[in-house]
C-alpha cells in the first residue's frame, strides 16, 4: 500500500527533509510541541520522522500513542514502521476518541456498570454500531411516529429521522453537554415557525427514550460510550493510571478535525506524557458538521512547551497559489471585510483554472468534457494517479456515468471508498432468496421472478429463460408443503427443455433446502455459511471458483452475524426470528447493509473519483483536480437537517442566540473558503471546473463558487490591464 | 512473491502456510474470503470461542487490579457454565505465580528478511530484570504433552520474538534465550502450568526454521502455492469446496483450536464508521 508516491507525505528516509522539518527533528524528544502550518507544508511527514526518532532513541513502540480523529489518518504512521530500514520491536498504538472510549469501557466495565446505571451491570456490555443503533432507534421511534404522531409535520424519510436523533446524541457527547439539553438548545436558537419547536421537543423525547432503553438493556451506542468513558473512567484513578502507564509518548495529527471533548481529554492528559507532538492544520476544520472544533484544538498550544511553525505550502505551484489569494480576496469582498491580499496575476490564474469554452446544457455533456480533458492530460504524460475528480457529493448516477465514460476511453479509475448496498448484489440476492425458501415459517416466500434470478445465479448452466420455465412448474407458494417441487414432478417436455443435468443440480439444491426447512431453525448466518460451502460453491453451482461472489457473500454473512450478536437475546425473548427481522430491516432501509469495497488494494495509478471532503481528509496532494458541478450550492450549503444543527450544538455557540439568515450566510462563506482553499492546498498545477447549465437533478444552478471564480478572473484581468 | 506491504507474520498465518501453502495464498495474498463453515457445529464452536475471549478478558481485568469481587459477580452469571469453573481454577492456581512486572496483552515484533514477525502475548512477566516468563491461557482442548507443545508454531514464535525484542520490556539491549520460559496454563485443568524453558540451541533452530519458512514464501511465485497433499487438513479449511476437497466441515471434536487467536472472535467494531455517514 505505501507506494513511493504515498511516501512523499509519509515516512521516506531517502527524500531530503525541508529546513522546517529538520528544525523540528532537532528538538529534544523529552518535550511537548505544537506544530502548526497550512496543508501541504510537510507536517505529517515530519510527524512520521518524529515517530522514527522516538523509536531510534530506544522508546518501546508500545509506549507510543498515535491519536487521530479518524483511524485512516494514522496509516502514514503505521506504514512508516514497515519501511525496511526501520527495526521497530513492535507496533505502535493508534486510537481515536471512539476507539479509546470503547476500549476503556470494555476493559473497565466491571467498574462502571453499576455506577452508570446499566440494567444488568454484571452482564457484558453490548456495543452498537451505527447500523445497530439505528435499528434500535427505529424500534423505539417508529411506534411513536405511527401511534402518537411525533414528527407529523415533517416529510422526510424515517431513516433520516433516526439518524439525526442519533447524530444529536453524538454531538452532545463529543461537544460535552448533557443530552437532556439537545431540544432546549435547538429551540433557543430557532427563529421561525412554531411547529419546528414541537419537532425539537419530539427530538428530545426520542433521545430520552433511546438513552433509557440503552441503559436498561446494556446497549452502548457511540454517544453513551463516550459519556460513560468521560464520566466514570476518565475520572477513575485506575483507568487513568492504566492509560498513563501504557502510553508515554504522544503524536496527535489533524487535531483541528477532532472534537472539543477530545481536546479536553488531551489537555488533561498531556502532563502525563514524557513527550508529545501535536499537529494542527491551519485553515482546516472540515469536519465541523461532525463536531470538529478548530478553536478548542488551537487552545492546546497553551499546554505545549514550544510552538513550531511550518509556513510554506510545498505542494501548490504559483498559479494555484494565485488562485488561493484570489479566493480569499473574493470572499473578503463578499463579506465586506478588507481584502487580505494583492490581486493575483490574471495570466497565472487563467493558466491554473481551466473551464469549457461554453458550458454544456446537461450533466452528461459535463461528464463527456471532463473525460475528454482527462484523456488529453494522460496523453500528455500526466499519470492517472495524479488526477482526481471531485464533487461535494458523488451521487451514484454521476459516478456511474463518469466511470463508464472513463472505461470506454480505457482510462484506469477508482472511487474512493465506494460503498455499495449488499442487497443490490446478485450474489446476496440469491442467498437471501434461497433463505426465504428454506425458512418457510417466515411466511415471506419470494416472488417467482426473484426465485428464477436466484436459480440462474445458483445453478451452473441455467439461463433465465429456462429458470423461468422451471419456476413456473416447480415453484408453488403453499403454506403447508415445501414450495419447491422435485424435478421429476414437472412435465417431461419441460424437463427436456431444462435439461437433466440442470435438473440434477436443481434437485440436489432443492433437497438440501427442504432438509433445512424440516430442521430446527439455524441462525441465518450459519445457514448461509452451509448453503455456500455445501452447495453453491461446489462444482456444478454458480459460486464455484467465483472468488468475488465469495467475498460478497462473506460480507453479507458478517453483517448478519453482527446483527445476531447485537440483538440475539432481545429478539429471542420477543420470539422474533432474527433472520427474518434482518431481511425485513434491510428491505426497509433501516439497515443499509453497506460494505466498503477494498480500496487498499486498488490500483494507485488510477484517476480517483471522490467526494470533496473525503479527499480533503485523505491528505493526498495531486497535480490536477476536476471540480464538478461548480454551480451547485452543495459546495457551501449545509445539508437539510431539520432535527439537528451543527453550529447551534457546537461549543462556540452562545446559548440564547438566534440562528438567522446572516449566520447562515456567514457559515456558507466560511465553508466555501475552507473547502476551496483546502482543495487548492492539495493541488500542484491545475483545477478544471466542470459545469452544466442544468445539474444532475435538472436544476439550474449559479451558485457562489462559480461566481467567486468569475469574480477572481474579472478582478485579476482589471488589475493586470 | 511480494507480500502486501503491511503484512505481518503471526502464529496463525504461519500455521496456515505450514498446513497448506495454497490456503496461505488465498487468505493473505488474494484476501479471499470464502464463507463456508470451519467446523460442523458452528454455534457451539462460536460459543466456546466467545467464552474463551471472555475468560481472557476477565484475567486481563484481574491483572489490571479490578476488584476480584466485581469479576466474581461477572463470572458467576456468565452464560457458559464452564467459565466460572475456569475462573475458580485460575484464582486457586495461578495468582501466586504472577510476581514481577506485568505486561498484559502486549505485542512485540522483530524483523526477519525485511519482513516482520509479530506476537501478541496474554502476559509477559519480567522477574528481577532478568527472567522473562510468558503466560498463555488456554480454554480449549486437553492438557497437552510438553513435546507436542514444543513443536507448536506458537511456542517457537513467541519465545523467539521475546528473545529478539524483549529488551524493550526490560530496558536492556540483549536478552539471552536462557532468560525465557513459556508457560501454558489450561483453564479446564487446574494443575500447574506446563513450563517450557528456552535455550540457545532452540533459539538457533527457531531462527533457521522461520528464516527458511519466510524465504520459501518469498521465493514462490503465484503458481507455486500448492495445495497440501495431506487432505485431512482440508476438513477444517474454509476453502475446501473451492479446491474440490470435500463438502461438509469437519467435526468439532477433532478440531485443533490451539493456534486460533482469541481476538478472532471478539466483536470488534469500527467506530470510525461514524465519520462515514451522510445524514
Amino acid at each position: 500500500m505505501p507506494s513511493s508516491k504515498f511516501n512523499l507525505f509519509g515516512y521516506n528516509s531517502t527524500m531530503p527533509l525541508t529546513a522546517d522539518q529538520e528544525k523540528l527533528l532537532k528538538q529534544d524528544i523529552k518535550s511537548k510541541y505544537f506544530l502548526q502550518g497550512p496543508a501541504g507544508s510537510g507536517k505529517t511527514r515530519a510527524g512520521t520522522h518524529w515517530l522514527m526518532k522516538l523509536i531510534q532513541a530506544g522508546i518501546p513502540p508500545h509506549q507510543i500513542l498515535i491519536f487521530t480523529p479518524q483511524r485512516t489518518l494514522s496509516l502514514a504512521y503505521q506504514n512508516a514502521l514497515y519501511q525496511e530500514e526501520v527495526q521497530a520491536p513492535g507496533p505502535v498504538n493508534s486510537l481515536t476518541l471512539g476507539g479509546l472510549a470503547r476500549r476503556m469501557v470494555d476493559l473497565f466495565w466491571p467498574l462502571v456498570g453499576v455506577d452508570a446505571g446499566f440494567g444488568a451491570p454484571n452482564k457484558a456490555p453490548n456495543f452498537l454500531t451505527l447500523e445497530t443503533a439505528q435499528y434500535y432507534m427505529a424500534h423505539l421511534v417508529q411506534p411513536l411516529i405511527e401511534e402518537k404522531g411525533l414528527f407529523d409535520s415533517l416529510t422526510i424519510n424515517r431513516n433520516r429521522i433516526y439518524a439525526q436523533i442519533l447524530d444529536n446524541l453524538n454531538k452532545a457527547a463529543v461537544v460535552g453537554f448533557p443530552y437532556e439539553e439537545i431540544g432546549g438548545r435547538l429551540k433557543s436558537a430557532w427563529v421561525g415557525d412554531i411547529e419546528q419547536l414541537h419537532i425539537y421537543d419530539d427530538v428530545q423525547f426520542c433521545a430520552d427514550q433511546f438513552r433509557s432503553f440503552c441503559l436498561e438493556n446494556n446497549l452502548l451506542d457511540f454517544s453513551l460510550q463516550v459519556e460513560v468513558f468521560l464520566k466514570y473512567l476518565w475520572t477513575s484513578p485506575m483507568c487513568r493510571a492504566y492509560l498513563s502507564q501504557s502510553y508515554r509518548h504522544l503524536i496527535v495529527d489533524n487535531i483541528e478535525e477532532d472534537t472539543p471533548v477530545t481536546h479536553d481529554i488531551l489537555k488533561e492528559w498531556l502532563p502525563d506524557f514524557e513527550s508529545a507532538l501535536i499537529i494542527f492544520d491551519q485553515d482546516a476544520g472540515y469536519r465541523s458538521f461532525l463536531g470538529a472544533d478548530v478553536e478548542s484544538a488551537r487552545s492546546l498550544k497553551d499546554s505545549c512547551d514550544k510552538i513550531i511553525n511550518f509556513d510554506k505550502n510545498l505542494v501548490s505551484g504559483d498559479g494555484i497559489r494565485q488562485v488561493t489569494l484570489g479566493i480569499n480576496n473574493a470572499i473578503a469582498r463578499l463579506k465586506g471585510t478588507p481584502q487580505p491580499n494583492p490581486e493575483p496575476s490574471f495570466e497565472a490564474v487563467r493558466t491554473a483554472i481551466v473551464s469549457p469554452a461554453e458550458n454544456p446544457k446537461y450533466f452528461p455533456g459535463m461528464v463527456a468534457w471532463v473525460a475528454d480533458q482527462i484523456a488529453n492530460l494522460i496523453s500528455n504524460d500526466v499519470p492517472p494517479g495524479e488526477i482526481v475528480v471531485l464533487a461535494p457529493f458523488m451521487p451514484d448516477v454521476l459516478r456511474f456515468t463518469l466511470t463508464n465514460r472513463l472505461d470506454e476511453l480505457g482510462i484506469p479509475n477508482r472511487s474512493h471508498r465506494p460503498s455499495r448496498s449488499l442487497r443490490d448484489e446478485p450474489a446476496t440476492q440469491t442467498m437471501l432468496t434461497l433463505a426465504q425458501i428454506a425458512f418457510q415459517s417466515w411466511e415471506t416466500l419470494p416472488e417467482r421472478i426473484n426465485l428464477a434470478y436466484a436459480l440462474v445465479q445458483a445453478i451452473d448452466g441455467l439461463d433465465l429463460v429456462r429458470a423461468q420455465l422451471l419456476t413456473a412448474y416447480a415453484y408453488k407458494k403453499s403454506e403447508s408443503d415445501f414450495p419447491l417441487q422435485p424435478f421429476e414432478a414437472i412435465p417431461p417436455r419441460v424437463r427436456d427443455r431444462v435439461t437433466f443435468r440442470v435438473g440434477e443440480r436443481y434437485d440436489h439444491l432443492r433437497n438440501w433446502l427442504e432438509k433445512v426447512n424440516e430442521q430446527a431453525e439455524l441462525p441465518l448466518d450459519f445457514f448461509l455459511n452451509k448453503l455456500f460451502g455445501e452447495v453453491l460453491s461446489q462444482p456444478g453451482y454458480g459460486f464455484h471458483d467465483q472468488l468475488d461472489s465469495g467475498n460478497t457473500v462473506a460480507m453479507l454473512i458478517e453483517s448478519i452475524q453482527k446483527f445476531r450478536w447485537a440483538f440475539g437475546e432481545q429478539l429471542i425473548s420477543d420470539e422474533i426470528s432474527i433472520g427474518k427481522e434482518y431481511i425485513q430491516m434491510v428491505n426497509e432501509g433501516v439497515i443499509a447493509a453497506q460494505y466498503v469495497q477494498s480500496w487498499e488494494t486498488a490500483d494507485e495509478d488510477a484517476v480517483l473519483l471522490s467526494p470533496a471532503y473525503t479527499f480533503l481528509i485523505s491528505n493526498r496532494p495531486v497535480d490536477v483536480q476536476f471540480w464538478l458541478d461548480v454551480g451547485s450550492p452543495s459546495w457551501y450549503q449545509r445539508l437539510n437537517q431539520p432535527l439537528t444543527h451543527p453550529y447551534v450544538l457546537s461549543r462556540t455557540w452562545e446559548h440564547g442566540e438566534f440562528w438567522d439568515s446572516e449566520d447562515e450566510l456567514a457559515a456558507s462563506y466560511q465553508t466555501l473558503q475552507r473547502l476551496s482553499i483546502g482543495l487548492l492546498n492539495r493541488c500542484r498545477k491545475k483545477v478544471y471546473l466542470g459545469m452544466s447549465d442544468l445539474d444532475v437533478r435538472g436544476y439550474e444552478n449559479r451558485g457562489l463558487l462559480i461566481r467567486i471564480v468569475q469574480n477572481i478572473l474579472q478582478h485579476a484581468r482589471r488589475e493586470t490591464s | 512473491m511480494k507480500l502486501p506491504e503491511d503484512f505481518d507474520f503471526t502464529q496463525s498465518n504461519l500455521k496456515d502456510y505450514l498446513d497448506c501453502p495454497y490456503r496461505f495464498y488465498l487468505k493473505y495474498i488474494l484476501h479471499t474470503k470464502w464463507p463456508a463453515l470451519l467446523v460442523d457445529d458452528a454455534l457451539v464452536f462460536e460459543e466456546r470461542s466467545k467464552a474463551g475471549a471472555r475468560f481472557h478478558r476477565l484475567i486481563q481485568q484481574y491483572l489490571l487490579g479490578i476488584p476480584q469481587s466485581r469479576l466474581d459477580a461477572i463470572a458467576e452469571i456468565d452464560p457458559n457454565p464452564d467459565l466460572i469453573k475456569w475462573w475458580e481454577n485460575f484464582l486457586e492456581n495461578v495468582p501466586h505465580l504472577l510476581e514481577g512486572q506485568r505486561y498484559v496483552e502486549t505485542s512485540l515484533s522483530t524483523p526477519m528478511l525485511n519482513q516482520r514477525l509479530v506476537a501478541k502475548y496474554d502476559l509477559v512477566l519480567v522477574q528481577d530484570q532478568s527472567q522473562l516468563v510468558i503466560f498463555d491461557w488456554k480454554t480449549s482442548g486437553k492438557r497437552q504433552r510438553k513435546e507436542w507443545l514444543l513443536d507448536r508454531v506458537q511456542t517457537r514464535l513467541y519465545r523467539y520474538i521475546l528473545a529478539r525484542a524483549g529488551g524493550s520490556l526490560t530496558g536492556t539491549a540483549e536478552i539471552s534465550p536462557q532468560q525465557i520460559t513459556m508457560n501454558y496454563w489450561f483453564a479446564p485443568h487446574p494443575e500447574a502450568p506446563i513450563s517450557l524453558p528456552y535455550n540457545q540451541k532452540a533459539f538457533q533452530a527457531d531462527q533457521t526454521f522461520f528464516e527458511n519458512c519466510i524465504q520459501e514464501i518469498l521465493d514462490r511465485n503465484e503458481e507455486n502455492f500448492f495445495r497440501t497433499d495431506d487432505e485431512r487438513k482440508c476438513r477444517y479449511c474454509l476453502y475446501r469446496s473451492h479446491c474440490d476437497r470435500g463438502v461438509n466441515a469437519g467435526d468439532l471434536q477433532g478440531f485443533d483450536a490451539f493456534e486460533l487467536d482469541a481476538e478472532d472472535f471478539e466483536f470488534d467494531l469500527d467506530f470510525d464508521q461514524i465519520q462515514e455517514i451522510e445524514f
